[in-house]
């Protein structure tokens, strides 16, 4: 009973605090709806019993993304009301076509209450023993090594696209070279001129 | 130590133990030697081409690499096509003197996700092959993150990209919840009694998630941005192997994993099919610059590959694959005699600029002629015995109304092809063009040479290796 | 000794080497030698045509077919291109080959002028080669393509002097006339195949007597299945031998240079269709309304054609009204059945035909390129030679000849015809109405052909008066003919180089010119009594051999009823009529020179009707021309604004209308990428659901 109600109530709040991530006239508040959703459903996970998921959700969307969209939204200078033009002008089909995808959605939900989903599958139980943490650690680096260094290299590919795409030497920066300043030599540095007079060393 | 070669993930091991060496080596050398890297980039992918071409057959990591004929026929392709990009791509930067070492080492990263996504055996190993693939794709798009448009392109193809992954991964996740699993073998045995409205729902989401990455409509609407603003050889790069990957990939989704709803998603691949022709060919006829052409070319031919696998046959397997690589030959020819030619120092990307061709540079000009006829589909070029198979297989399957859509847009698109031999032949040029570029050409005059006659020997040996490869799934 | 079979490929296909020398390369080897090419291979032709000949005649050859090689084959329809000679393929060719030949001997001088000699000489060699084709026919469809052949080159060569306005648009009705006949003869090319399921004549042949009942059901009606076969190909014939209502394009045909005129418009291919009657006589044997309908048709042509040439005063007109007349009187041979007698008329007039033509031609030479009549006059002391062709020719086509003695080549194949006509019109009406026309046709021909003679060796001489024409210089070089109608005729300078007065006379023509004139007046005279036995005579049946229904074949029966002596009066009727016809033209012409102007200028509705040819040309201007027109506006009206509208520029107009919403929906919006990939999504969701359900 008391988990029904925590049901009902936290999905309420994910799909409330989601029409207003939309709705908000200011971005800053659509972030912050945003982080209140990413709260409910990690509540949601964790009445699954998923409370592993949960916290990567919060430690990692809400914790970074989120407060990186934050960020980003406050520093940008985002004009909010050219934002929103023809936001009137799109709602009918816009809404049109999210009533569409709605109903099909709910038509999925019937066929889900209908024969179950998972073709009548059971879930795999948790083992007693373990957390969900350490079942997850457990065929991370096992059963599901390939997809583990596949998502690997795909962090390192989004690591080179971001140096490859910011990264710049600028040419009029000065800065400090250990090596060249230890290895420098009277003769590179100094030079003996003797200029003739009234011409100055300018061109030497 | 030569049985690791035999090994069946040995091509993909190749590759990702060369990138990872020669990203270090890369930024230890510096930019100044990439074309160190790209040269060794071009050897690793050609020996890959050729480990994946004769090593042994398996499936891996409990079923979610499958190394199978069909995979193999598709990554020796991909390999070699992706060794051309860099060839391509790094003479490009060169002659601009923006050379990095991580271009060759983000192509040969593509190509490892692009293998991935072709031996892909579950919904895990798809998705992550996507993104792999992907991501390195939308890096090169904004390669030339000081030009505007690069840039653009690259957002753009980023943004609309990660919502397309979305589209995918609710795919997955509902084709999961109602299936109760996520490898094509057992999906397929969940299925096969015929699927229930969630899977097919499933189903949906995955083929439209898959129709973005083969830039199929109505998901093609960052094609030609991104073709347009991306550097040219990176679209040639585009045009060709990430498209082979992703259609095979497709294939195997529905022929390993879906074939109890053949039913349904024969249907929507028709849809898809039917609307790629319309705006390929329709779409095309306005356009004024040479890339964004391409796109809309791409999408009208990315059409006649989707109904090669819409026909659920073997021979349409077939079909897909034969079509698939002579199309990859004839975009990246096309891509490389755009980037041979130059006119006032910039690339000749419009159709204007291709003004009085004939004049300038003859041999240009034939090789361009050969090529827009065969894209075209005329006979006996390489572009006709694309659509032949694509056609025979679609009619065997009888799928014909579909056909007849097929052969009408292709009569609306030759408009376009045309009008670029016209172009070219009959009108006067505007201003004196520059020298040719040495590489491309010889890209662009062995494609040509490939389009007519080469084709007629090489669908010799071609026909029965695509053939055998598609008889990996057992359909009829 | 090469075998005759090979010889008569050589001679089928010469003409085909000549005129592809010619034609391709003419220009390369230069005039003389394309000239020397084709006349030298007609010349070879026209020799092996006569071995032939002979063989067939005197030496006792047999029928025989060369199949070539295989032509058209689709499920049972097979053709095969092959050279069938039999008696009447064997007159043929001589007939061909020989005016053939002298036409491209005569064209040496008739052309002498001409820039385009080697077109010219390709043309008539492309002619004679379409022409040989057709008589060599073993099935329709060879048949058709030397319908079809001759039918080109007559086109190409009316049309030949092509900076000429007149002259193309003659050769365009000439073509168009001809379409309508060659609808007629396709439809009934696919009757036969459709009845038979063949369309080779020997395999056709000994079917037709089953098939003689037979009828087909169609538009409510039942039709005789042969006698609608027989129609059909008969208005090929019709179109091909500018019969009544498709013969307007024969006089218009006179456009082109005055060889071709003989060659083609009068001595062969205007024959053809006569050809394929006689060819045809076991159908039309057994398809007695057809037949009668050829009688008919025939006789009203022989009549017709007569009367217009009455009134005509250009020369070559007055011989192309006088073609249609005699063939006129080839079909209603043909319709009643004398198939020989129409063979051999068909064989005569060639040679007095073309004799006439070549004539008028030397006369136009002499005339400086003046083809009205009028302008003539006393032309016999300058060119005595072509005088005395004209002369043998003249009376070669009145028919002149005693019966019971002998006389020129028309009189032979005229009387037996006209013999035939009363025999048959004795139980049977249409006979009977051919006789009485061929009767008094006779005796017009005698009229307008003295008539021409007259006007133009005799009486005074009109060009000694400097006739308008010395004024006109300028005209181009090659335009050496004039365009003569007759209502035009008087503001016709005649585009010569220089007129004829009393400083400039008349002069003979050339060797070239009169070596054909002397071949053709000897074949005049002597065609007829050599002739005659083989074609009619005691020797028919071992002459024919069966290539005649009922004449020497098997089962031969007493062929045709003009074998039975007709009364006297009937025998002499002809002669009679000529020679009236003969002192009326020399009292109009000789005696009372100017009577017959003076009538013509009062008018008088007769002389209006024949003058103006009956009103045909302006009866189908109106009916046919404005007609076609009219309903060709419609349709273009239809064309443009509904075909093309809803279809090629609909669809081009709806695809670029399409590209440019396309490119409006591309607009560059992230926003509005996202929401068209979602549409797709949803739309897919929908119709998967729809699939599913």
């Amino acid at each position: 009973m008391l988990q029904a109600i925590a049901f009902y109530l936290m999905a309420a709040v994910t799909l409330g605090s989601g029409l207003f991530v939309i709705s908000a006239r200011n971005p800053v508040h659509s972030v912050l709806w945003l982080i209140l959703s990413f709260f409910s459903a990690a509540g949601l996970f964790v009445l699954m019993g998923a409370e592993f998921l949960a916290m990567l959700l919060v430690v990692v969307y809400v914790g970074a993304v989120a407060v990186l969209f934050l960020f980003v939204v406050m520093m940008l200078d985002v004009d909010f009301v050219r934002l929103r033009e023809g936001y009137a002008q799109y709602l009918p089909i816009g809404g049109v076509v999210a009533l569409l995808l709605m109903i099909e959605m709910v038509l999925v939900s019937f066929a889900v209450a209908d024969r179950g989903a998972a073709a009548g599958k059971q879930i795999v139980a948790a083992a007693a023993d373990a957390s969900n943490a350490e079942s997850i650690g457990r065929v991370l680096y096992t059963d599901y090594v390939y997809f583990f260094q596949a998502a690997g290299i795909v962090l390192l590919i989004a690591m080179i696209g971001a140096i490859v795409l910011t990264l710049r030497h600028k040419p009029h920066v000065k800065r400090q070279d250990i090596h060249t300043q230890v290895g420098r030599k009277r003769s590179n540095a100094m030079a003996v001129v003797t200029p003739k007079t009234g011409e100055g060393i300018a061109d030497q | 130590m030569l049985e690791l070669f035999n090994h069946p993930a040995a091509p993909e091991a190749i590759i990702a133990i060369a990138a990872l060496v020669l990203l270090p080596v890369g930024a230890f050398v510096g930019n100044a030697r990439a074309a160190l890297i790209s040269f060794l980039g071009i050897l690793v992918l050609v020996a890959a081409a050729i480990v994946a071409g004769s090593n042994q057959l398996g499936v891996l990591f409990n079923g979610a690499f499958v190394h199978d004929d069909f995979a193999a026929f598709a990554k020796v392709a991909i390999f070699l096509a992706s060794a051309v990009a860099i060839y391509l791509g790094h003479g490009w930067l060169a002659r601009r003197d923006d050379e990095k070492f991580e271009f060759p080492v983000l192509i040969m990263l593509a190509a490892l996700g692009m293998s991935m996504m072709v031996s892909a055996g579950d919904l895990i190993s798809l998705y992550i092959g996507v993104e792999l693939q992907s991501l390195a794709l939308y890096v090169l798009a904004a390669f030339r993150r000081d030009e505007a448009k690069a840039s653009e392109a690259g957002l753009k193809y980023f943004v609309l990209g990660a919502l397309s992954s979305g589209i995918l991964l609710y795919g997955v996740s509902l084709i999961y919840g109602f299936t109760g699993s996520l490898q094509f073998a057992d999906i397929s045995a969940a299925v096969a009694g015929g699927a229930g409205t969630g899977a097919v729902f499933g189903l949906v989401f995955l083929i439209c998630g898959l129709a973005f990455k083969v830039s199929a409509a109505p998901f093609h609407m960052w094609t030609p941005d991104v073709y347009e603003g991306a550097p040219t050889p990176m679209v040639a790069f585009f045009a060709a192997a990430p498209k082979l990957a992703a259609m095979v990939l497709f294939a195997r989704a529905m022929d390993a994993g879906f074939l109890g709803a053949q039913a349904q998603w024969s249907q929507v691949l028709m849809v898809i099919a039917a609307i790629s022709f319309v705006v390929g060919a329709v779409g095309g006829l306005v356009q004024k610059n040479i890339k964004r052409l391409l796109a809309y070319s791409s999408i009208a031919n990315i059409g006649y590959a989707i109904l090669g696998i819409a026909a659920g046959t073997q021979m349409g397997l077939q079909a897909m694959l034969v079509f698939m690589v002579l199309y990859m030959v004839d975009v990246t020819a096309f891509f490389a005699v755009i980037m041979a030619l130059q006119r006032n120092g910039q690339e000749m990307d419009t159709i204007e600029s291709l003004r009085g061709l004939k004049r300038e540079k003859p041999g240009k000009a034939i090789v361009l002629t050969i090529l827009s006829l065969s894209v075209l589909g005329m006979p006996p070029f390489s572009g006709f015995w694309a659509k032949y198979y694509v056609f025979k297989a679609a009619i065997g399957a009888g799928l014909w109304p579909i056909a007849v859509a097929g052969l009408v847009a292709s009569v609306v698109a030759a408009f376009y092809y045309l009008r670029i031999i016209k172009v070219m032949w009959f009108d006067e040029p505007v201003s004196p063009a520059g020298p040719s570029r040495a590489g491309p050409s010889w890209v662009a005059m062995a494609g040509a040479a490939f389009s007519f006659p080469l084709v007629l020997v090489a669908l010799y040996w071609l026909d029965p290796l695509a053939r055998h490869a598609a008889a990996a799934f057992g359909l009829q | 000794m090469v075998n005759l079979e090979t010889l008569l490929v050589l001679a089928v296909f010469g003409p085909l080497v000549g005129a592809i020398v010619a034609g391709l390369f003419g220009k390369r080897i230069g005039n003389v030698p394309s000239q020397t090419v084709t006349t030298g291979l007609l010349f070879l032709s026209c020799a092996i045509s006569w071995y032939a000949f002979a063989r067939h005649t005197w030496g006792g050859q047999e029928r025989f077919v060369v199949e070539l090689l295989p032509f058209i084959q689709i499920g049972d329809f097979m053709s095969t291109w092959s050279i069938r000679f039999d008696a009447l393929s064997a007159t043929m060719l001589i007939v061909v080959t020989t005016v053939s030949a002298l036409v491209h001997l005569y064209s040496w001088g008739y052309m002498a002028d001409d820039p385009g000699k080697p077109r010219f000489f390709a043309y008539l060699s492309l002619f004679t080669f379409a022409m040989l084709a057709l008589v060599t026919a073993n099935d329709f469809m060879q048949l058709f393509f030397g319908w079809e052949g001759v039918g080109l080159a007559s086109y190409l060569l009316i049309g030949f002097w092509f900076h000429k306005a007149t002259a193309n648009a003659a050769s365009i009705k000439a073509f168009v006339v001809n379409r309508v006949g060659d609808f007629g003869f396709a439809l009934g090319i696919f009757t036969v195949f459709a009845m038979f399921g063949t369309i080779r004549f020997d395999e056709l042949f000994p079917l037709i007597p089953s098939m003689a009942g037979k009828t087909w059901h169609f538009i409510g009606q039942d039709w005789s299945a042969l006698n609608l076969a027989g129609f059909l190909l008969f208005v090929g014939a019709c179109g091909k031998s500018a019969q009544f209502f498709l013969h307007t394009w024969l006089p218009d045909a006179m456009e082109g240079p005055t060889p071709v005129s003989a060659l083609i418009h009068a001595a062969t291919m205007v024959t053809a269709g006569v050809y394929m009657v006689c060819l045809l006589s076991p159908l039309y044997e057994h398809a007695l309304i057809a037949r009668d309908i050829v009688c008919i048709t025939g006789a009203v042509t022989s009549l017709f054609a007569a009367t217009v040439g009455l009134a005509q005063n250009d020369i070559k007109r007055v011989i192309a009204y006088s073609t249609c007349s005699q063939l006129g009187y080839m079909f209603f041979a043909a319709g009643v059945g004398a198939y020989d007698a129409a063979m051999f008329h068909l064989f005569t007039h060639a040679a007095f035909k073309a004799l006439l033509f070549l004539g008028a031609g030397s006369v136009i030479v002499g005339m400086h390129h003046e083809q009205d009549m009028r302008g003539m006059g006393g032309l016999r002391k300058y060119m005595p030679l072509t005088f005395a062709a004209m002369t043998i020719g003249t009376i070669a086509i009145t028919g002149l000849g005693w019966p019971g003695v002998g006389g020129f080549a028309g009189f032979y194949s005229k009387d037996a015809i006209i013999e035939a006509a009363y025999a048959a019109g004795q139980h049977n009406n249409a006979g009977m109405f051919a006789f009485w026309i061929g009767v008094i046709v006779a005796g017009l021909t005698a009229y307008y052909s003295w008539r021409l003679a007259f006007m133009t060796f005799e009486g005074s001489k009109k060009w000694a008066h400097g006739h308008a024409h010395v004024a006109d210089d300028h005209a181009s070089h090659a335009q050496i003919e004039s365009h003569s109608e007759p209502d035009a005729s008087h503001d016709d300078h005649g585009h010569g180089h220089h007129g004829v007065d009393e400083h400039h006379p008349p002069k003979e023509s050339p060797a070239p010119i009169l070596i054909p004139l002397f071949v053709l007046s000897v074949a005049a005279i002597a065609a007829g009594f050599v002739f005659a036995p083989y074609f009619l005579g005691e020797h028919q049946a071992d002459y024919w051999r069966g290539a005649i229904y009922g004449i020497g074949g098997e089962g031969a029966h007493a062929a045709g009823e003009h074998h039975e002596h007709p009364p006297q009066w009937v025998v002499f009727a002809p002669l009679v009529v000529s020679v009236l016809g003969l002192l009326f033209a020399a009292w109009f012409y000789l005696v009372k020179e100017g009577l017959a102007k003076r009538l013509a200028d009062n008018g008088g509705p007769l002389h209006s009707f024949f003058y103006n040819k009956w009103f045909f040309d302006e009866l189908y201007d109106f009916v046919f021309v404005k007609g076609a027109k009219a309903i060709g506006d419609a349709f273009k009206w239809a064309d443009k604004n509904l075909i093309d509208r809803l279809g090629p520029d609909g669809f081009a107009w709806s695809s670029l209308f399409s590209a440019g919403r396309l490119s409006r929906i591309q607009s560059g919006y992230v926003y509005h990428y996202a929401f068209v990939m979602l549409l797709g999504v949803a739309g897919l969701l929908t119709f998967a659901f729809w699939l599913v359900s």
